[in-house]
């Protein structure tokens, strides 16, 4: 019981060193200014970023390396650099790369995030239309193209529910082609970006987040297809968007593999809705995502649909200081949203199967190039807990706590 | 005794947190003009075109000329005033829709200038710039774009 409560005494402390901090923030801003970069050359850009979050939570629910241990864990970093050129008005490239740190899952390897040719065939007054080739974000709701961007996100985690690390590799990028269009007029703008491409699951990791431990075989990557229609009133005050995909993966079996050679296919569906205002700003998604196994043998064939929604309200109470306040629920199973069945069938613990997180997050630009944040998390049920991290589904408490700080560069 | 100082302390620190609400309110700014360097020959564009260049989404002049955005710092308050008068967004929106652009590799950032000289400056030296300056700032090296 002195666990939570001195916890909660540190997070008052935390909140009220920021805020003295925020006092200083006019000679931290000067301190904290790095050498101006050197001038490029017309049309290259270069942005990167940097950050470092430390995580403590309740229970033995570890989130991001151990982060119920007394000391937290600091197991959650994001690096990144990109560079874009446009040699000419209709031809850009761009590519960017990525090292993430986040608990077992997410080990820090340097990766290739995106790097495709972005050729605009048509431009005009009134719109767009192009083609990309090359590895692209997977447009999938608000969030995904930028997920381990932290100045792009509303919180230091995601909403969980939609954004969860399970189907993170699934999704986060794939090789191949793209289209994409805009068209604008005073009754709002219109764009899409649909494509084929093949998804990212080469790995022993992609193997551990689609079938929850390691196996001997290998994931390869099929044909798939991706698409978002964003619709956008009145400069942006009004969002909407509606995201598919539908990523498909076969199994090749290791030596004395209890698999056979199985397929998976993914089909997650995205809605998306954003209202803007000048201190404010609302933001929902709701998603259901279709996960089929085929062929396996060594167990049956699984056709379910999993479920999410949240509801997230920003208010910025000066350009520096916002606040944000979310309620996002998770639904592994749409048929056992209680989890009863499945725990019936396999004897684990029915609150693996959902999580209902109430989040309150703080977030303080210190400058344009500086953010820190904190927030905490309430939640009910570990579905989004990685298996990785938690080996032993038996030890985790359903209701739990999640505090987090993230300290974030950018340039 | 202690719980009762815990929350005073509280009450305290959400009254701050409340009272910054009031400290950054803006000044009336100057009157201001939309420019662009000579070299581009429209003299009117649509709002619906100036929020696609400002949005990094709309690249070249219809003489096919790229276009080469240029904006105050965020904060700045001819940008807040620029952003909300002439393309009906905050700068926060704006901020927000570069960061997309920039970091899923679709698009570009616009080029920040630091001061209003800065900002003359670079209108007037670069082919297809567009920007904005207070009008006592104007002179013969630029042009003034309308919108329609």
């Amino acid at each position: 019981m002195s666990k939570p409560s001195s916890r909660t005494a540190s997070i008052f402390v935390l909140l009220a060193l920021l805020w003295s901090f925020s006092a200083q923030a006019q000679t931290l801003s000067k301190l904290l200014k790095l050498p101006e970069m050197p001038k490029l050359p017309q049309n290259l850009q270069i942005h990167g970023f940097a950050s470092q979050s430390w995580l403590m939570s309740s229970g033995k629910n570890n989130f991001f390396g151990k982060s119920s241990s007394d000391s937290g864990s600091f197991d959650f970093r994001e690096l990144g650099l990109n560079a874009s050129m446009r040699p000419l008005s209709r031809l850009q490239f761009s590519a960017q790369m990525i090292s993430r740190t986040a608990g077992k899952g997410s080990p820090g390897n340097i990766r290739l995030d995106y790097g495709f040719m972005d050729y605009t065939y048509f431009s005009g007054e009134s719109g767009q239309l192009g083609i990309r080739l090359g590895r692209m974000k997977t447009p999938l709701g608000f969030y995904n193209d930028t997920r381990d961007v932290p100045f792009t996100r509303p919180s230091i985690l995601l909403p969980q529910s939609i954004y969860f690390d399970r189907t993170r590799k699934l999704a986060l990028a794939a090789d191949g082609m793209h289209l994409y269009g805009e068209h604008r007029s005073d009754m709002g703008d219109i764009s899409f970006q649909a494509g084929v491409a093949r998804p990212l699951v080469r790995g022993d990791e992609a193997e551990a987040a689609v079938f929850g431990k390691q196996f001997p075989g290998h994931l390869a990557p099929e044909i798939s297809y991706t698409g978002r229609v964003n619709y956008d009133l009145d400069g942006g005050r009004v969002r909407l968007a509606v995201s598919a995909s539908q990523l498909n993966m076969s199994y090749a079996p290791g030596v004395g593999d209890v698999l056979h050679a199985g397929s998976v296919r993914f089909t997650p569906v995205v809605f998306s809705a954003q209202y803007n205002a000048e201190r404010w700003s609302l933001t929902s998604e709701y998603a259901l995502r279709r996960l089929e196994y085929n062929n396996f043998a060594a167990f049956k064939n699984m056709d379910f649909y999993g479920e999410s929604y949240y509801f997230q309200g920003a208010y910025r109470f000066t350009p520096e200081w916002e606040g944000i306040v979310r309620y996002d629920v998770l639904y592994t199973d749409q048929d056992d949203r209680s989890g009863r069945k499945y725990a019936a069938a396999t004897g684990s613990p029915a609150y693996t199967r959902f999580a209902k997180d109430i989040t309150v997050g703080l977030r303080w630009n210190i400058t344009p190039e500086f953010m820190l944040r904190a927030e905490y998390h309430r939640v009910n049920g570990t579905a989004w807990l990685s298996t990785l991290d938690n080996p032993n589904t038996g030890d985790l408490s359903q209701k739990w706590d999640l505090f987090s700080v993230l300290g974030s560069y950018r340039f | 005794m202690a719980i009762k100082k815990n929350i005073r302390r509280s009450v305290l620190f959400v009254c701050l947190l409340l009272g910054i609400t009031y400290a950054g309110v803006a000044g009336a700014t100057e009157p201001y003009e939309i420019v662009i360097n000579p070299s581009v020959n429209e003299k009117t564009l649509s709002k619906s075109s100036l929020r696609a260049i400002f949005g990094m989404r709309l690249h070249a002049w219809p003489d096919g000329t790229a276009v080469r955005v240029y904006v105050m710092p965020d904060n700045a308050p001819l940008h807040a005033a620029f952003s909300k008068e002439k393309l009906n967004v905050f700068p926060y929106q704006l901020r927000s829709a570069w960061d997309r652009l920039v970091f899923s590799g679709t698009g570009q950032a616009p080029d920040t200038v630091t001061s209003p000289e800065e900002m003359l400056a670079r209108i007037a030296s670069t082919p297809g710039a567009i920007g904005y300056l207070s009008k006592s700032m104007i002179d013969g090296r630029v042009n003034v774009l309308q919108i329609k």
